[in-house]
């Protein structure tokens, strides 16, 4: 047993080095001058892809690439910097990239993958992040976002900075913290989980997904949120209160003040939940069909 | 801006608020009798005069135009509800049973009647099983899977629209379902685009 043991200990290392040896075949390194204000486009097949702001006009790349990976191109010119892996046409695993890129703070930042993850902090400028499989994580600084992934989550984290966001996956889930300004998110069966500062406009919809809202809506702001067969949870606030109009075809509607849904037709089923908070300067309208409901005015 | 106002001037929130019926200030039938009373003279006077050649010219874009609705429901009906004839169908639509639910159905005709949409449609469904294929595994399980939730939504919504068809919540939420399943077609055409194109 001792003598297994301590073999065991002994070819751990060596393990370890094979193991290392075999998920980064080489790395890469280029740093070029950028603008402050430019654009940076990134793509990259597998592996993933971490994007930083930093306070200097240069874009740096580091990189870890398997053996399919042929090449990574970088070029820069006119405000606009590519970072481009290019994989190898004879290898069979497509070959995994993993990209660490530090550009200027305020640049635009656009970035495709297909089966990588993406990670962006620290970046002021516009957003598009896109992915086929992979998950996106951002860290959003006030400027407009588009975030957009097949099969994988979004996790964004706002600073309550208003700005137009648009997020969509088919079926992963959504969540955003401390979103504001214009939001619009979907999803077909993933959760959309929201969690926004001030809101002037939000947009969320599920095929049979959940909605969990909870936030401020700013004055005459509005809230549409719709789902076939997810539930719906809305704990919306807002200054000069809100009218609001939920209906459901066969879910149940509560609330936590104490109004009372109304049967739409005497012989059928569905619900409606018609009221006014506080000025009723905004709009707010929930529908489901067989999901069920719940409306709260604090969040 | 202001919003509709109701006889008395105050802003209306809501149709319940309207009158359900509106007296007219005096009664209006005697002069509407009188002036019935009076067509038929006017009429024999005219003869086949200008007013009688419009009546029949507008008789006869009526039943054009009738014809022209019977035309357009043969056509939906022979060439988009279930049942139609197969053979016009492509290969790759009538074999497309793995993928879920993309059967057009009646109600589809009722609410997407756009030939565009229908054009891009058909093209995107014809496409699916190639574009999948080019997916990522655990990617292809997870989009079939919602291509599953959202034929599984159109089901249960028109289900539902055929115990109550006007109902304007259940109508609502089928279009988003079809909205949805455009953009689902729509991602994955471009999702294996670019895995192609990195």
């Amino acid at each position: 047993m001792r003598i297994a043991l301590s073999l065991t200990l002994a070819l751990l290392p060596l393990l370890a080095a094979t193991t290392a040896s075999a998920s980064s075949d080489k790395t890469f390194d280029q740093q070029v001058p950028a603008q402050p204000r430019g654009v940076v486009e990134i793509s990259n097949v597998s592996g993933s892809i971490q994007v930083s702001g930093w306070e200097r006009n240069d874009v740096s790349v580091h990189a870890e690439l398997d053996a399919g990976v042929e090449r990574v191109d970088v070029s820069s010119d006119g405000g606009r910097t590519t970072i481009k892996v290019i994989v190898a046409h004879s290898s069979s695993d497509g070959g995994e990239a993993r990209l660490q890129v530090k550009i200027p703070k305020d640049s635009e930042l656009n970035v495709s993958a297909v089966n990588a993850d993406l990670t962006s902090s620290g970046v002021l400028g516009v957003q598009h992040l896109s992915a086929v499989s992979g998950n996106i994580t951002a860290e959003l600084g006030g400027a407009d976002g588009e975030l957009k992934t097949v099969s994988g989550d979004l996790r964004l984290k706002a600073h309550g900075l208003p700005a137009r966001l648009h997020v969509s996956t088919v079926s992963g889930d959504v969540y955003l913290e401390h979103g504001a300004g214009d939001l619009e998110a979907s999803t077909v069966n993933g959760t959309l989980i929201l969690s926004l500062d001030g809101a002037r406009s939000v947009r969320a919809r599920t095929t049979a997904g959940d909605v969990r809202f909870e936030g401020k809506l700013t004055r005459g702001a509005t809230l549409e949120a719709s789902t076939v067969s997810g539930d719906l949870n809305v704990r919306a606030s807002a200054e000069g209160g809100y009218a609001y109009e939920v209906s459901s075809f066969s879910g149940d509607i509560t609330d936590c003040f104490n109004a009372s849904p109304e049967r739409v037709s005497k012989y059928g089923p569905g619900s409606r939940l018609e009221g006014t908070r506080g000025e009723g300067a905004g709009h707010l309208r929930l529908k489901t069909m067989s999901g069920d409901v719940q409306l709260c005015d604090r969040p | 801006m202001t919003g509709p106002t109701d006889t008395n001037g105050r802003t209306v929130a809501s149709l319940r608020e309207l009158p359900q019926s509106i007296e007219p200030a005096r009664d209006l039938w005697p002069g509407i009798e009188s002036q019935l009373t009076a067509l038929p003279a006017q009429d024999s006077a005219q003869g086949a005069g200008p007013g009688y050649r419009r009546a029949l010219r507008l008789r006869w874009l009526a039943a054009a135009a009738m014809l022209s609705c019977l035309a357009v429901g043969i056509w939906i009906g022979r060439s988009l509800l279930p049942g139609a004839a197969v053979g016009h169908l492509p290969p790759s639509t009538a074999s497309r049973s793995t993928v879920p639910g993309l059967a057009p159905t009646a109600l589809d005709a009722a609410y997407v009647s756009d030939p565009r949409y229908e054009r891009q449609r058909r093209a995107l469904v014809r496409a699916l099983q190639e574009r999948l294929a080019v997916l990522p595994p655990p990617a292809r399980a997870k989009v079939t899977a919602s291509l599953a939730a959202i034929e599984k939504a159109k089901k249960d919504l028109e289900g539902a629209l055929g115990q109550d068809p006007g109902n304007a919540l259940l109508q609502e939420l089928l279009i988003n379902t079809y909205q949805d399943e455009m953009r689902v077609l729509t991602d994955v055409h471009e999702a294996s685009d670019s895995g192609r194109g990195i």
